[in-house]
């Protein structure tokens, strides 16, 4: 592929540096610093560290609690995928038909992605409360059957939800960006051949959506570890019995309230490796794929 | 000389702002940071007003951290960047920790330092034990110094035909039993709370948390109260939780136990006396309430229980002037003024003999909203502290309240019994000590 | 879309409108739960209908929790890596696609895998060098003897110290140090046609000249794009100014949202505002709803071109 270059090699190395400078400082140093904490013990006020080699993640990896946080992680990241691929490709479907208010439908779906997480957290907490919530209408007939104050699977049900409601924009922005990016032609032809909307829904849309969904499962699931913090921290602090301790809660708490500095750095190079695979799997055998024009 | 990047860019920028720089200048500013928020928060806020307004040579700045554990996580953070506040109010939770990483000025060497008189004596020993070295001296100022109580409803026991409150744990269940009958919801709002449920029921029955007398005789220390009575308390909550003699009231769940109290949906609750004004206010004479020592089983000879809430701890690394303020802020608070002031706006009860001897003099303790206080001050000095009721010294204790909350939770959801909740507890709770050791290794508890 | 069947328009509105229910009902009910009083929002069963208090929990919830500050502070920091990231990004990109040097895909990769991890997963790295930034050139002085040698012939001591605490540059400059922009501009300047830069060569412009005067204004459409996305996440932003704010003048609307009702780490018992908190929750939301309801079409462009 020929390209036109300019000469200057030097204003290049004065472009970059910035940039370069910047993620030095702030994104390779600090992970060389969370490795030696992970490989010592540090003390919270930081008069001295022990070192202790991989006895942190030794620890961890044996740790049950550990990988309860990594089971309840991994059900929050696929429940929420599910959920929010799922609807938002139902309602991608049904959008792309841009029947009347299609502009308004469009806007009206798209909003949810502006809602930063602690206010979801907070406005689902509500909702879900046992006592002051509209789940209190449900208590109310069948005592005791919501509980997510004490019950770990209901709070993690509750906070799937709140999770899930926070991703179906995204996926529906893709999803109708996947449907629009099919050529017409495509679909008239397969229609003048007789087949109706799920036919074609079926046999076309769906299999030229794959590469989307593929992409979005691997986008949701990365994101599931970020945005889950504000939702958790809000909804149920990691509880009850730890039912919702997130793997980035779960260092959020040790490090920082348990004063662990040390396990939770072990743990956040555990979850950044797993986040950097799942992002280079995503890479390699998804992209490859996706040809928008 | 020393050259700051940073600071000689903000010297600059001083400089030529210097107009800028108004009257207070010429007060000597130090910070300090507090833990406790909503209404307690508020009064910790007006002490610091009060303090400013009393002399005109300091200025304290007060930052409310909302809540204790923020306070301890902040300070932390702001300490590895220099940036820490003179004094923090840190709680009894994260006392080992400060005292291993020895960045405090201790408050008994402070006042000496400045000259400042302090009665050391005065202080009830119950309280000051939590705070002191081994050999006896304050790391940290009392502040505000809290024992738990059992808040009850006068007329709900009345109306089952209890005239007393339970001294017991034995009445305490005929009572739930009793209140049920009469056709109330709630007899009982419960929260877990280790510091209630674990530490304090320990402290009463005289039966150990851990080894080596509770943390204070080494690092080595191991924790113990699967083992003891403790259990068969846990279990009867178990069982009372199961046939509906209490109820579970936990802030996660928007009305917490002191507010079901207070509202008058149960008949009991256990909480600090600290709430006590709070609830007051809240209550507002709407029915008759009081506090009693919380029980003990039958059988037990009850010892003292100990203080909760937080002292004040003097960090290292300030300027001379700095410490010089804050001697002068605590030596403030142990004003009989400021101890008044200070217990009246909240159920905080005084830390010093001749404090809370001057008030009992007054009769300040005869009469609501104060009446009733005087027996948390009963618990805490019904017997002299002794080895086991001296306090607690064990590092990453926050973690460890933390294991033993979600464990206990674990169990009352039914997931697990509560014998094997406790052992669970207490195994992690062992690592979490061990790793504390050898985090601190070759070093000694102070 | 070909047919236009009555029973099928009626079925793909009635979903559509479903699904839009789903997403609007939550923050209708938050609505009406900052439009009554406490013990109204607290009745079991609860309201369903709004009352009448809005105005007076939402002007409550803004003293409360002190907004004006901290909305001032939130705009800083959203307008802060707003600006970072598209100067950032268009800088590096240029250097990426313009030039023909050795170094080229190197830096490629090693920018490419900040994208991998946003900073909710670096969290602990980063508090980890927060008291002190500067510390690598610290240690890189002290390491190779330079800070040794300036003491030695000029008696100063070398302390190069930045820390993020309570500042904007703390709050910012983590969330700049992803590539997010950064591809999307490669993608764009990709797409420049060689000849204009050959134009641009042949009329003796240089290449700062070229990206002032010819990609920049070019780039327009991407800038609004990548703007609007990043004034969204810079706005929303939670876990990290919850770590490195410690100082309340300094606080982000999101946290401050979080403490109208406490939970089970803090200290001090108050009745849960769920009032305010419900109202606080409609104020926090405001700002980046209008943004990208108002850019939409940026926005959702910006967002599929991201992720190239």
């Amino acid at each position: 592929m020929r390209r036109a270059y300019f000469k200057n090699n030097w204003v290049a190395a004065l472009v970059v540096a910035p940039q370069l400078l910047i993620i030095f400082i702030f994104f390779y140093w600090p992970t060389s610093q969370a490795l030696y904490w992970a490989f010592t013990l540090e003390q919270p006020f930081g008069g001295g560290s022990e070192w202790v080699g991989f006895e942190n993640f030794q620890y961890l990896l044996s740790d049950g609690r550990y990988w309860d946080s990594v089971r309840i992680s991994t059900i929050y990241a696929l429940a929420t995928t599910a959920l929010a691929m799922g609807m938002a490709l139902t309602l991608a479907l049904f959008a792309d038909r841009q029947l009347r208010g299609y502009k308004g439908f469009r806007v009206g779906l798209i909003w949810p992605y502006a809602v930063a997480a602690p206010a979801i957290g907070l406005a689902f907490r509500f909702i879900f409360n046992p006592s002051a919530g509209v789940a209190s209408y449900l208590n109310q007939a069948f005592p005791d059957i919501w509980n997510p104050v004490m019950n770990g699977d209901h709070a993690l049900t509750m906070v799937i939800i709140a999770g899930a409601w926070k991703q179906v924009s995204y996926s529906f922005i893709f999803f109708l960006a996947g449907l629009q990016s099919i050529p017409r032609s495509l679909v008239e032809a397969s229609a003048m051949d007789g087949a109706r909307v799920m036919r074609r829904m079926w046999d076309i849309q769906l299999p030229l959506l794959t590469p989307t969904v593929f992409f979005l499962i691997i986008i949701n699931i990365t994101d599931s570890f970020t945005d889950s913090f504000g939702i958790v921290d809000t909804m149920t602090s990691g509880g009850p019995a730890r039912g919702t301790n997130l793997m980035v809660y779960k260092i959020y708490e040790d490090g920082f309230r348990g004063l662990d500095y040390s396990g939770a750095a072990a743990q956040s190079i555990i979850l950044m490796v797993l986040v950097v695979a799942l992002t280079l799997f995503q890479f390699k055998y998804v992209e490859r794929r996706v040809h928008y024009s | 000389m020393k050259l700051s990047l940073v600071s000689t860019s903000v010297l600059a920028l001083l400089a030529l702002s210097g107009a800028a720089v108004s009257q207070t200048a010429d007060k000597i500013k130090f910070d300090y940071w507090y833990g406790l928020s909503g209404q307690l928060g508020d009064v910790v806020a007006a002490t610091c007003d009060r303090f400013n307004e009393s002399q005109s040579t300091y200025e304290i700045t007060c930052v409310g951290q909302d809540g204790y554990a923020n306070a301890v996580q902040n300070t932390i953070a702001a300490f590895r960047a220099g940036q820490h506040p003179t004094v923090v109010q840190a709680y009894d939770a994260g006392t080992a920790d400060l005292m291993m990483s020895g960045e405090f000025y201790p408050v008994s060497k402070m006042m000496a330092d400045f000259n400042i008189d302090i009665d050391w004596d005065n202080f009830f020993p119950g309280i000051s034990n939590y705070y002191a070295s081994s050999t006896g001296e304050l790391f940290s100022m009392p502040f505000n110094s809290s024992t738990p109580m059992m808040y009850y409803n006068i007329a709900d026991l009345e109306a089952a035909g209890i005239s007393t409150p339970p001294a017991t744990w034995e009445d305490f269940e005929a009572a739930l039993v009793a209140i049920k009958a009469t056709g109330k919801e709630c007899a009982f709002g419960y929260e877990p709370s280790t510091w209630i449920d674990m530490e304090q029921f320990s402290m009463a029955h005289g039966i150990p948390i851990a080894t080596n007398n509770n943390g204070y005789d080494g690092l080595d220390s191991e924790y113990v109260y699967n083992t003891t009575l403790h259990v068969k308390h846990m279990e009867n909550i178990k069982r009372w939780y199961d046939d509906k003699l209490l109820e579970i009231r936990s802030t996660q769940g928007g009305l917490n136990a002191r507010d079901s109290f207070a509202q008058n949906e149960c008949s009991l609750y256990f909480g600090s006396i600290a709430r006590h004004a709070a609830v007051g206010l809240l209550v507002d004479g709407k029915f008759e309430w009081d506090v009693a020592m919380i029980p003990v089983y039958e059988g037990t000879a009850r010892q003292n229980t100990v203080v909760g809430g937080a002292s004040l701890w003097v960090l290292s690394g300030k300027s001379e002037d700095e410490y010089r303020g804050a001697a002068e802020y605590l030596k403030f608070l142990m004003t009989e003024e400021s101890e008044r002031y200070w217990v009246s706006n909240t159920g905080y009860i005084p830390v010093t003999k001749t404090g809370f001897a001057a008030l009992n003099a007054e009769n300040f303790y005869a009469n609501p909203p104060y009446k009733g206080r005087e027996l948390a001050l009963k618990s805490l000095t019904y017997t002299d502290p002794g080895p086991l009721t001296r306090g607690i010294r064990l590092g990453g204790f926050i973690q460890a309240r933390s294991e033993w909350t979600n464990e206990v939770q674990a169990a009352l959801q039914g997931d697990k019994t509560m014998q094997e909740a406790l052992d669970t507890a207490v195994m992690r709770s062992n690592d979490v000590l061990n790793k504390f050791a050898r985090t601190y290794r070759g070093k000694q508890l102070p | 879309m070909i047919e236009r069947t009555p029973v099928l328009n009626i079925v793909t509105h009635a979903i559509l409108f479903f699904g839009l229910a789903i997403l609007v009902i939550p923050i209708y009910l938050v609505v009406v739960a900052a439009s009554h009083t406490l013990p109204d929002v607290m009745a079991i069963p609860a309201k369903l209908l709004p009352g009448d208090q809005l105005v007076v929990n939402l002007q409550a919830a803004w003293t409360e929790a002190e907004f004006a500050t901290k909305f001032s502070n939130t705009l800083i920091l959203a307008t802060g890596v707003v600006v970072g990231k598209i100067v950032l990004a268009a800088l590096t990109a240029f250097g990426i696609v313009f030039f023909n040097h050795r170094l080229r895909m190197p830096i490629f990769w090693m920018v490419f895998i900040t994208l991998m991890l946003p900073l909710e997963v670096r969290i602990v790295p980063t508090y980890a060098v927060a008291a002190n930034a500067l510390s690598p050139f610290q240690a890189i002085l002290d390491w190779t003897g330079i800070s040794w040698l300036v003491q030695r012939t000029t008696g100063i001591e070398v302390a190069l110290n930045w820390n993020l605490l309570n500042s904007y540059t703390g709050l910012i400059m983590p969330l700049v140090a992803t590539a997010t922009g950064t591809f999307l501009y490669r993608q764009f300047f990709l797409t420049i046609p060689d000849e204009l830069v050959e134009a641009a060569k042949m009329d003796g412009a240089g290449p700062l000249r070229f990206l002032r005067d010819i990609l920049i204004p070019l780039s327009a459409t991407n800038m609004a794009a990548l703007a609007t996305i990043m004034f969204v996440v810079g706005w929303n932003q939670y876990l990290w100014p919850l770590l490195i704010i410690t100082d309340p003048a300094y606080g982000v609307a999101a946290v401050e949202l979080s403490r109208l009702v406490p939970n089970m780490n803090t200290t001090g018992g108050d009745v849960p505002n769920w009032h305010w908190a419900m109202a606080g929750t409609l104020i926090v939301m405001l700002p980046p709803v209008v943004i990208v309801i108002a850019m939409q079409r940026w926005f959702v462009r910006g967002l599929i071109n991201t992720e190239k």
